[in-house]
């Protein structure tokens, strides 16, 4: 199977601090790739490196295809993010922030026009079409936040935390819509804090003290830790950490 | 009491961790205070005169190098004609022309009078009618001298009144525009410090965990307070030492006095950015309004460069409405001319007036927000 | 790509509870109320009088400073004491003393007992209120001599002795000539208007995307930073031609103020000092972490722009190091070519030095902007 990120020995140091300590993998299209980690193992900083945002200090790897150092922004075609942090425009109404989305990737007015009835419909959504998104409660936000970063029909999604903050059942209703654009063939790379949300995913890596601490399916991990869930398995690698938050 | 006292705890780590904002506040009114203190004056020296005219007359040689050696004047260039004066203010590079007329020596000698156009760049009519008194004034200086070499000595000394320069004899533009600086540096700083302080809450939701606890509104905005008002007890000193030991503005009358004065002062300008803070919704509504709105008024209507008394009278009672002039009248009153409490008890009661009214309204709209 | 961020940016502008209004309501203020705040002429100084003198010709004098025009009579007293505590309560500007045996001596113009008093902690103002007092009485001093029953004084006789050689100097002013404050204000205020709305509203907007979180979302998208701070800045950029055009409509319907030289050269200046706004606003925002920040670092630099630009004050009354900075001071440049196109009606060509100084301090800082903000860590 063809893989659509490839990493080689990445490390990223801040001053003396380093963050991401040379870590290598590999994600294969299609596959929905947890990667975890404790706060301040280094995860988001890695994150950021495949997205472009941050050049790494070492090491490199591609991307969708393109060199994560020499080719960023060819990478962020071909990508679609979704941070922590909300970041849609509030005080843009629904349709607002698809038609911007939808124009900064160069979609058409005739093709952002049919993503947006697309994504309202599928959403169940039409009818705060002209709400301003500040007013819609988080669940929606996070979906919206979704659909929108599938907007240009990308070959990777980068969710950094998405579900954070919201009850089990829209949490659940949001991974129904991860397994939907994985069943399409987009590749999606997660991160998260929710244990039981990497059951859900393909494989899975753990980050501890910068370092790829285990990468194997969720059940493969189980069994070679000998635990009973995911729960089970992060604490005893997040055990041997000697970083502290 | 102990709830109170935990807060008051955490809003001092709040505002001491951000490091960058600390060192901004406590150094930006430091580099303010020398800048204007220095440079904001109205005092016109190296004026630049042109001169149209013969300068191979002994005359008007005589005048020029009279002008050229006073030191407010800068003799620059010697014009052909007079159609080069336009020009010449039009690129800003001359102040004045003196323009003498033709065989202004041979003239003055024997019809007894020589004739000479001062034309000033009137755009700035301030600085032109200072250049051109001082234009004048050589002139005049030269008809006495003029007067006395062919009337002989017994010609006159005009009559002149005995003038006494009261405060500031040296008559030096600090002691005018230093107190006025601090009382504006003063209220920018405290009102912008504090006018996020409640709104951030707001915005990040915590605010609804402040408000859930026992602690009274009254308390929890007295503790947002405490942090700013330390900082802004420091900032005043620092420039009160600056304005005194740098400018050389003198401090006749008491200290303790204008300790008191720049304390409720200070009170003033957080009750305002509270009020800013409570009635805002967003951060930048808050910082604008505490920052635009108050900066141009505060520079325009208290008196810090413009007199009041000069304004038309409705902008004077809307300079009324503007605290910082009475601290600024006050500051004058104490530290140039020493005035003693009796003196400022009516700048003082307004100001003192306008705190309370602020922090009432401050606090009741915090109240209804509940 | 650029239509869909210029749309997002009139959007999010127009939608602000704050800026649609400061925009309208920023011109107006600065047009139509600070005109006739920044107003340094000196006049209604408030006098008080010591007269022990009592007598008709004191009385006359007295009549002789208040008809000037310049001054308004708060009190005449007896005590000279009485008249210090005045001024010491800020009552009254200057103290005229007239003492005892003025009249008489008035007549022998000898030792006439007359003093002057004022308050000089504003030294211009206090210079010209001596300045004005002395004139009223020296003038008093001379009718006096000529018209009263007295033997002609010796000042006198050198006026009107036709021996004596007399310089006429005529003073005359080349702009301005009734000497209005206002309309020396009315351009330089425009370029405060300017300076805030192209400088600092970008600045703060800019920041409120990093706080929101929304501009790495931007950072992750194809969009260049270019586009990006470019498609920011042109509202803005609209927004304060749109705001110059209300100024000088203004100026021209309320004051009757023309400007005398060509519109294409305030816009020209305009379009140089945006350069120079644009690149610091971007400085600012790509500096502070969050907007406290960067409105405290802004109102830094207005405040500097503002004070040491000659708006205000005049350049050449400060001292040469700080005659120095203002070279580095934008404001400086641009205040003084619209004072001089607006009033004097200069060429642009004359003041190349106001377009080589914008130019130079541009170039430097949005060098300076772009190498400083870029997308990537």
């Amino acid at each position: 199977m063809e893989n659509v990120i490839e990493i080689h020995g990445l490390t990223k140091r801040f001053g003396s601090f380093t963050a991401v300590d040379h870590i290598s993998f590999s994600v294969r299209k299609g596959e929905i790739f947890g990667f975890l980690g404790a706060n301040g193992a280094g995860k988001t900083t890695a994150m950021r490196i495949l997205c472009g945002l941050s050049v790494p200090t070492s090491g490199g790897g591609t991307v969708a295809g393109y060199d994560i150092v020499r080719e960023p922004e060819k990478i962020k075609r071909h990508i679609g993010y979704m941070s922590q942090k909300f970041s849609l425009y509030s005080d843009l109404k629904v349709w607002e922030n698809i038609r911007l989305f939808g124009g900064i990737y160069g979609l058409s007015d005739r093709e952002i026009a049919d993503k947006t009835s697309e994504i309202l419909s599928s959403l169940g959504m039409a009818d705060v079409r002209d709400s301003f998104v500040a007013s819609l409660p988080l669940g929606w936000k996070q979906k919206l936040a979704f659909s929108i970063a599938l907007i240009h029909e990308p070959d990777i999604v980068f969710l950094d935390e998405p579900t954070g903050g919201v009850d089990p059942e829209t949490r659940r209703r949001f991974w129904e819509l991860i397994y939907d654009a994985a069943s399409r063939g987009v590749t999606v790379f997660v991160t998260t804090h929710y244990m039981d949300e990497a059951e859900y995913c393909d494989r899975v890596s753990v980050m501890v003290d910068g370092r790829i601490g285990a990468l194997d399916s969720p059940a493969g991990l189980k069994r070679t830790y000998g635990a009973e869930d995911m729960d089970g398995v992060f604490r005893i690698l997040a055990g041997r950490a000697l970083r502290k938050e | 009491m102990k709830e109170f006292l935990a807060f008051v705890r955490k809003e001092f780590n709040h505002i001491f961790r951000d490091r960058r904002t600390m060192l901004i506040v406590l150094i930006l009114p430091v580099v303010q205070m020398i800048l204007f203190g220095y440079a904001v004056r109205t005092e016109i020296e190296h004026a630049r005169v042109d001169i149209v005219g013969d300068m191979s007359d002994p005359e008007v040689r005589r005048i020029v190098g009279r002008m050229d050696s006073n030191r407010y004047l800068d003799v620059q260039e010697v014009l052909p004609s007079t159609g080069f004066i336009s020009s010449r203010f039009r690129r800003n590079e001359s102040d004045v022309a003196v323009c003498f007329e033709r065989d202004f020596g041979t003239r003055l000698r024997k019809t007894g009078t020589g004739h000479v156009k001062v034309v000033g760049d009137g755009s700035d009519p301030n600085s032109a009618q200072m250049v051109v008194n001082y234009v004048m004034g050589v002139l005049r200086s030269e008809q006495t001298e003029i007067s006395a070499e062919l009337s002989g000595s017994e010609s006159s000394v005009a009559f002149t009144p005995s003038v006494q320069l009261m405060y500031n004899p040296a008559m030096k533009s600090a002691y005018n525009f230093v107190p006025g600086v601090m009382g504006l540096i003063m209220m920018i700083i405290c009102s912008m410090m504090t006018s996020v302080s409640i709104v951030r809450e707001k915005e990040t939701g915590t605010m609804e965990l402040l408000l859930a606890s026992p602690v009274k509104p009254l308390w929890i905005l007295v503790s947002k307070v405490l942090p700013y008002l330390l900082v802004s007890t420091v900032n005043f000193i620092t420039i009160l030492l600056l304005s005194r030991y740098m400018m050389g503005v003198p401090l006749r009358g008491s200290l303790l006095l204008l300790s008191v004065v720049a304390v409720l002062f200070v009170f003033t300008s957080l009750s305002l950015g509270l009020l800013i803070s409570v009635v805002a919704s967003t951060q930048k509504t808050a910082l604008l309004l505490s920052g635009m709105g108050l900066m141009m008024p505060t520079v325009l209507l208290s008196g810090i460069i413009f007199p009041c008394e000069n304004m038309p009278a409705a902008l004077q009672w809307l300079s009324h409405l503007i605290p910082a002039k009475w601290f600024i009248i006050m500051v004058k009153k104490i530290m140039i001319q020493g005035a003693g409490f009796p003196y400022i008890i009516k700048e003082f009661c307004i100001l003192a007036g306008m705190t309370v009214f602020l922090m009432t309204v401050g606090v009741r709209k915090f109240r209804i927000r509940l | 790509m650029w239509k869909y961020l210029i749309e997002k940016e009139f959007r999010q502008f127009f939608r602000d509870p704050m800026l649609p209004r400061i925009v309208i309501v920023f011109p107006l203020l600065m047009m139509l109320v600070f005109p006739f705040a920044a107003n340094m002429e000196v006049k209604d100084i408030n006098l008080v009088v010591v007269d022990s003198d009592r007598t008709d010709i004191s009385a006359e004098l007295i009549e002789k400073c208040t008809g000037s025009g310049y001054f308004r009579l708060k009190a005449v007293c007896d005590d000279p004491r009485e008249a210090q505590e005045m001024m010491d309560r800020n009552a009254v500007d200057a103290i005229l003393t007239i003492g005892q045996g003025f009249s008489r001596s008035v007549a022998t113009g000898e030792d006439v007992p007359v003093g002057i008093k004022v308050n000089t902690v504003n030294g211009t103002k206090g210079s010209i209120s001596s300045q004005y007092l002395s004139d009223c009485i020296m003038l008093f001093m001379r009718q006096f001599s000529v018209s009263g029953p007295s033997v002609a004084s010796a000042q006198a006789s050198v006026l009107q002795s036709a021996s004596a050689p007399v310089i006429d100097a005529a003073p005359k002013y080349y702009y301005n000539a009734y000497m209005d404050y206002k309309v020396f204000m009315v351009p330089a205020l425009m370029v405060i208007a300017v300076t805030m709305v192209t400088g600092f509203f970008p600045a703060l907007n800019i920041v409120g995307e990093k706080e929101a979180g929304t501009i790495e979302q931007m950072n992750v998208s194809p969009v260049s930073k270019t586009a990006f701070i470019v498609c920011k800045m042109i509202p803005y950029w609209v927004i304060t031609f749109f705001m110059l055009g209300m100024c000088l409509l203004i100026a021209w319907l309320v004051f009757g103020y023309v400007c005398r030289g060509s519109l294409w050269g305030i816009v020209l200046f305009t379009v140089l000092h945006i350069m120079v706004t644009a690149g610091l606003g971007l400085l600012i925002s790509s500096y502070s972490e969050n907007a406290q920040q960067a409105m405290f670092i802004m109102m830094f630099f207005v405040l500097i722009f503002m004070l040491m630009s000659g708006v205000f004050t005049p350049v050449s009354s400060m001292p040469a190091w700080a005659r120095a900075i203002t070279y580095a001071n934008p404001l400086r440049y641009y205040a003084d070519a619209m004072r001089a196109i607006f009033l004097k009606g200069s060429s642009v060509a004359e003041l190349w030095y106001d377009a080589a100084g914008l130019l130079t301090i541009g170039a430097a800082v949005l060098f300076w902007a772009v190498r400083s903000y870029r997308k990537t860590s």
